[in-house]
């Protein structure tokens, strides 16, 4: 009873912390899905140079671990942006690093989902939609996007929540998220409350991406629903 | 800009005293891990009372929160712990049975579910024919469904790997000497932390495509029997074509409409 009595108190300790959490994968996730985008649409391209870059990037990407990606972007960039642009941006706020960081590891997965989604709509529907006279950007985005979108949306939430896990290593570079605010609140406590200190962590971590499994999977129950109303 | 290049040659010939142990690392979470997964797995297709409420329990806490979270709740509490079993000892234990310890617990999370969409993969009728010839369930089980269900998780074995080699970097937290770690201490000198961290994403690079072949092999050991004719060109040589392989979404279609597809494709490039 002492425990739970004291992660709750932790849990209202941490909460505070959660916005630069969410700030850094909401943004994380927009930029990521823009830059997936382009790869993704880079790999159907009929140029056989931006289908290797594309492939040879997204490979080199999955075999990055986040902590090396993340730290690389940190001492990186500064030295790159001074090198080859003469730009100081040594005192950027630290959370742009994480997010450009995580941006690059979140495109790699989201180009492939985005491409295959694409794939598994059948070409005829396509077709049809071009013999039925509509241009080829009005055919993608009223017949093909709205198949294509419930297709990617599992795997689309399920690299978001793995996002949201590798945004908490955001505390090693010295950005004050809820990693950070835990390990502070056990310093003060000199070491002692630890594991109830993390465990309050660990369930807010639960809790948000218990949330977007529920919300994903309401959003799939209401288009199946759709579908089965115009089988019917 | 210029990176010292000496320093580099540097940490690379120490941080390889780092690979063994981080191969350590993944060799032992991997060989528990897999067993344990399976079991877990079945626990949850045949429904076992009880079990089966806490296995669904335990592998949406593992798959639900970040690795980090789960290494500083191990290595803040099995210490104490411990210590009210064996005493002082406990302080004294070497931190890479902790790594031990996190990264199997994360990767029976991640197997269980590798495990349990396989199996599900195989017919049922596979099942009823073993026990109509004779054989014993457990009999069919080990010899009929286990061998058919390996193939189709061995995709997702290897991503599961993957992530395990990835995630073991973060074993520097509980002072582990791996790559990162020796890395890490050698850049802390000069402050040449981004030298050291490029050395260490090749060596990461390099253990992954390492894994990645490995399983490829295996791969097409264990499907030689539905082996496609397609050969191996430059452009599906697989380090060029590695695909993510829990996207799932073409694998729903059949075997004639992905040639279509194929046939449509090239149709469209004629065009």
């Amino acid at each position: 009873m002492e425990n739970i009595k004291l992660i709750i108190n932790f849990l209202g300790q941490l909460l505070p912390a959660i916005n630069i959490t969410l700030i850094v994968s909401v943004s994380s996730i927009v930029l990521g899905s823009l830059l997936g985008l382009g790869l993704a649409a880079a790999k159907q391209s009929q140029s056989i140079i931006l289908r290797v870059l594309s492939s040879i990037y997204v490979s080199v990407i999955r075999a990055t671990p986040s902590i090396i990606m993340i730290f690389v972007v940190y001492y990186g960039m500064p030295l790159l942006f001074s090198g080859w642009l003469h730009i100081n941006i040594e005192g950027w706020n630290r959370m742009y690093f994480v997010i450009i960081a995580l941006t690059l590891l979140f495109s790699a997965p989201v180009s492939e989902i985005m491409r295959s989604a694409y794939e598994s709509i059948s070409k005829g529907q396509m077709e049809a939609g071009l013999m039925v006279g509509m241009t080829p950007f009005q055919t993608f985005y009223r017949i093909l996007l709205p198949q294509a979108f419930v297709v990617a949306l599992p795997n689309f939430a399920n690299s978001a929540i793995n996002l949201l896990k590798e945004g908490a290593l955001t505390f090693t570079i010295g950005v004050v998220d809820m990693v950070a605010k835990a390990q502070m609140i056990v310093a003060n406590n000199s070491g002692g409350y630890a594991w109830q200190t993390y465990c309050a962590l660990a369930l807010i971590y639960w809790v948000i991406s218990l949330a977007i499994d529920k919300g994903v999977t309401l959003v799939e129950k209401s288009y199946q629903a759709k579908r089965k109303t115009i089988a019917a | 800009m210029s990176l010292n290049t000496d320093f580099m040659v540097k940490v690379a010939q120490t941080a390889i005293q780092g690979v063994p142990v981080t191969l350590q690392i993944v060799l032992v979470a991997l060989l528990i891990s897999l067993p344990v997964g399976c079991l877990f797995a079945l626990i949850r297709i045949y429904r076992v009372k009880g079990l089966e409420q806490i296995v669904k329990l335990y592998v949406s806490f593992v798959r639900g929160t970040p690795i980090i979270a789960q290494i500083l709740i191990v290595y803040s509490a099995f210490p104490s712990l411990l210590n009210m079993i064996i005493g002082k000892a406990a302080f004294s234990i070497n931190p890479i049975y902790y790594a031990y310890i996190v990264f199997t617990l994360n990767s029976i999370a991640t197997l269980t579910e590798v495990f349990r969409s396989a199996l599900q993969t195989v017919d049922k009728g596979q099942m009823e024919a073993g026990l109509m010839v004779g054989m014993q369930p457990r009999q069919t089980f080990w010899r009929i469904i286990l061998p058919q269900a390996l193939i189709s998780a061995l995709p997702n074995i290897t991503n599961a790997t993957l992530y395990l080699i990835k995630n073991s970097s973060l074993a520097f937290i509980m002072s582990v000497k791996d790559i990162t770690a020796i890395a890490k201490t050698e850049a802390a000198f000069n402050y040449n932390f981004l030298e050291a961290y490029l050395v260490v994403w090749i060596y990461y690079l390099i253990i992954c495509y390492s894994a990645e072949v490995i399983f490829y092999l295996l791969e097409r050991y264990f499907s030689k029997f539905r082996r496609s004719t397609k050969k191996t060109n430059l452009f599906n040589w697989r380090p060029l074509s590695i695909k993510q392989p829990e996207v799932r979404a073409e694998a729903d279609l059949t075997e004639s409409e992905r040639t279509n597809h194929a046939q449509n494709r090239g149709l469209k490039k004629r065009l």
